[in-house]
């Protein structure tokens, strides 16, 4: 058994994000509300619809492995959730060319996912992601591989990109500090089977600088608080 | 550049010096009470000499088939069945590799069937289809046809699950993560069977040829009329002109291939 016993509700254009140690069910948590895993019992809801099959209306999902398809350009991976929608041409390049300005990747929109960094190809994955404007994004662990500096800088990009449009979000990650820096509400897992063993709510205002956020001693006060609880689930049990 | 230039003339070098020793040692008398034995005796072997001689013979309108027509004759067959095979096999691969029921209930036939040397099934395939052009095709087909089924099996058996969700999520249906996810992802391994599918289709055809005869013309069919006049010169020809198709139709795929793959990290100097 990956969770046990997990129920929580998600509001309309809230940032949630899960934490906890590896293996401790979060990305399953993630996967039955985007359908992907079916729980043995108990039910996920969105707008009271229960979730029966892979990928519910509406929901757009950013994998942590890359995704990004390697035989479509950045322009083509981008415009391929349009395509699918039966999105006119141009229609389909005006958006496109919105989504690369706005992701900064001018410039490569002929480049192969090949020639690009892992950084590069997560934006490419999250823009073909939010192209489509799903009213929910499911996030799991989007960069937890890579270098810290990529990580912020996508960190501000996801944030601006979600101030403008606020769709509700499920991030998930085992780093706290991406956690408190982009969520409204922290759910802290134990370990395996996971259960919730805290549900913080961060009291840091909007919008956020996402690097100068960290120097202020509101951040590190929510962040102490969460660790403390977190901190225990990552000891090992009996030491 | 300059690498290319090298590895070139490093090639010619190596070409003339085959040709020269050839011609040279097939051309010195041994030590023998017996008149006119050789070291390396051009009765078995030919010298290039001889067999440029017999193409040009073979070439000129003095012959009644000429190697031009023997030659596009195989290049015909091997290419039809090249077609066939990688179309059906394709196809076939895919709905097999994509559907795990089918893939079940067919698998002993396939094994079988695959199992089979197909050279077994040359005189039934003559029987069924003729001597002409047609036996050979099914030939080089039967064979292609498992290269292509296997490889392509094994690619649309492998996509990435991630991706296909992922198409799911941006709101892929069904056709359309077919056409957009597995096509794509399971062609790099379908032309990774191209090249030996095509030496295979050639390997089919001119065995086809061995038994097809006259009607059915061709390299094979030169071969085993040389075999019949015990004559090596013509022999070498066909062999030769067999080793040449076959370089210009493996060149052809990977043209192809770079074209088609472009966006895999190996062609990217050359997209």
């Amino acid at each position: 058994m990956a969770v046990d016993d997990v129920s929580f509700d998600v509001f309309d254009g809230e940032f949630v994000a899960l934490v906890g140690p590896s293996g401790c069910g979060k990305s399953t948590i993630l996967n039955m509300i985007g359908g992907l895993v079916t729980p043995s019992a108990g039910t996920v809801e969105i707008d009271g619809v229960r979730v029966t099959g892979v990928a519910p209306p509406d929901v757009g999902y950013v994998f942590q492995k890359d995704t990004v398809f390697p035989w479509r350009t950045v322009a083509r991976n981008i415009a391929v959730g349009l395509e699918y929608r039966g999105v006119t041409r141009d229609e389909q390049a005006r958006r496109v060319r919105e989504a690369i300005a706005l992701a900064g990747l001018e410039g490569f929109e002929d480049a192969f996912p090949a020639t690009l960094s892992g950084g590069m190809r997560q934006r490419v994955a999250l823009m073909r992601t939010l192209v489509v404007d799903p009213a929910m994004l499911l996030m799991d662990e989007p960069f937890g591989a890579l270098d810290t500096h990529t990580k912020i800088n996508l960190h501000a990009e996801l944030l601006a990109l979600w101030n403008a449009r606020r769709q509700t979000v499920v991030f998930v990650t085992h780093d706290l500090s991406e956690a408190i820096t982009l969520a409204d509400r922290v759910v802290v897992m134990t370990r395996r089977p996971g259960r919730i063993k805290m549900v913080h709510d961060v009291k840091l205002p909007r919008p956020r600088d996402v690097i100068r956020l960290r120097e202020t001693d509101d951040y590190a006060r929510e962040y102490r608080r969460v660790w403390h609880v977190l901190g225990e689930e990552f000891a090992e049990r009996g030491a | 550049m300059s690498g290319r230039v090298s590895v070139l003339g490093w090639r010619l070098v190596i070409l003339v010096t085959i040709l020269a020793a050839w011609e040279f040692l097939t051309g010195v008398k041994a030590v023998s009470r017996t008149p006119g034995l050789y070291w390396i005796d051009p009765f078995f072997i030919s010298r290039p000499s001889a067999i440029a001689a017999r193409f040009a013979f073979l070439a000129s309108d003095q012959v009644r088939l000429s190697i031009w027509q023997m030659a596009l004759s195989t290049v015909q067959s091997t290419l039809w069945g090249f077609l066939a095979g990688v179309g059906s096999g394709f196809v076939v691969g895919l709905v097999l590799g994509r559907n795990d029921r089918l893939a079940r209930i067919f698998e002993p036939y396939i094994i079988a069937f695959n199992s089979l040397p197909r050279i077994a099934l040359v005189p039934l395939i003559t029987m069924v289809f003729g001597f002409g052009i047609l036996a050979k095709v099914v030939l080089a087909w039967t064979i292609v046809f498992f290269i292509v089924f296997f490889n392509t099996f094994q690619g649309a058996r492998s996509v990435d699950a991630e991706l296909i969700h992922s198409a799911r999520f941006l709101g892929a249906g069904e056709r359309q993560i077919v056409r957009s996810v597995i096509i794509p992802s399971a062609l790099g391994w379908t032309f990774a069977a191209l090249t030996p599918s095509i030496s295979f289709a050639l390997i089919g055809v001119v065995v086809g040829e061995f038994l097809g005869g006259e009607s059915g013309g061709g390299l094979g069919y030169l071969i085993i009329q040389s075999l019949g006049t015990l004559n090596a010169a013509d022999m070498m020809v066909a062999l030769l002109s067999l080793g040449a198709i076959g370089i210009v139709m493996a060149l052809g795929i990977k043209q192809l291939e770079r074209r088609l793959l472009r966006w895999r990290p190996e062609y990217r100097e050359r997209a």
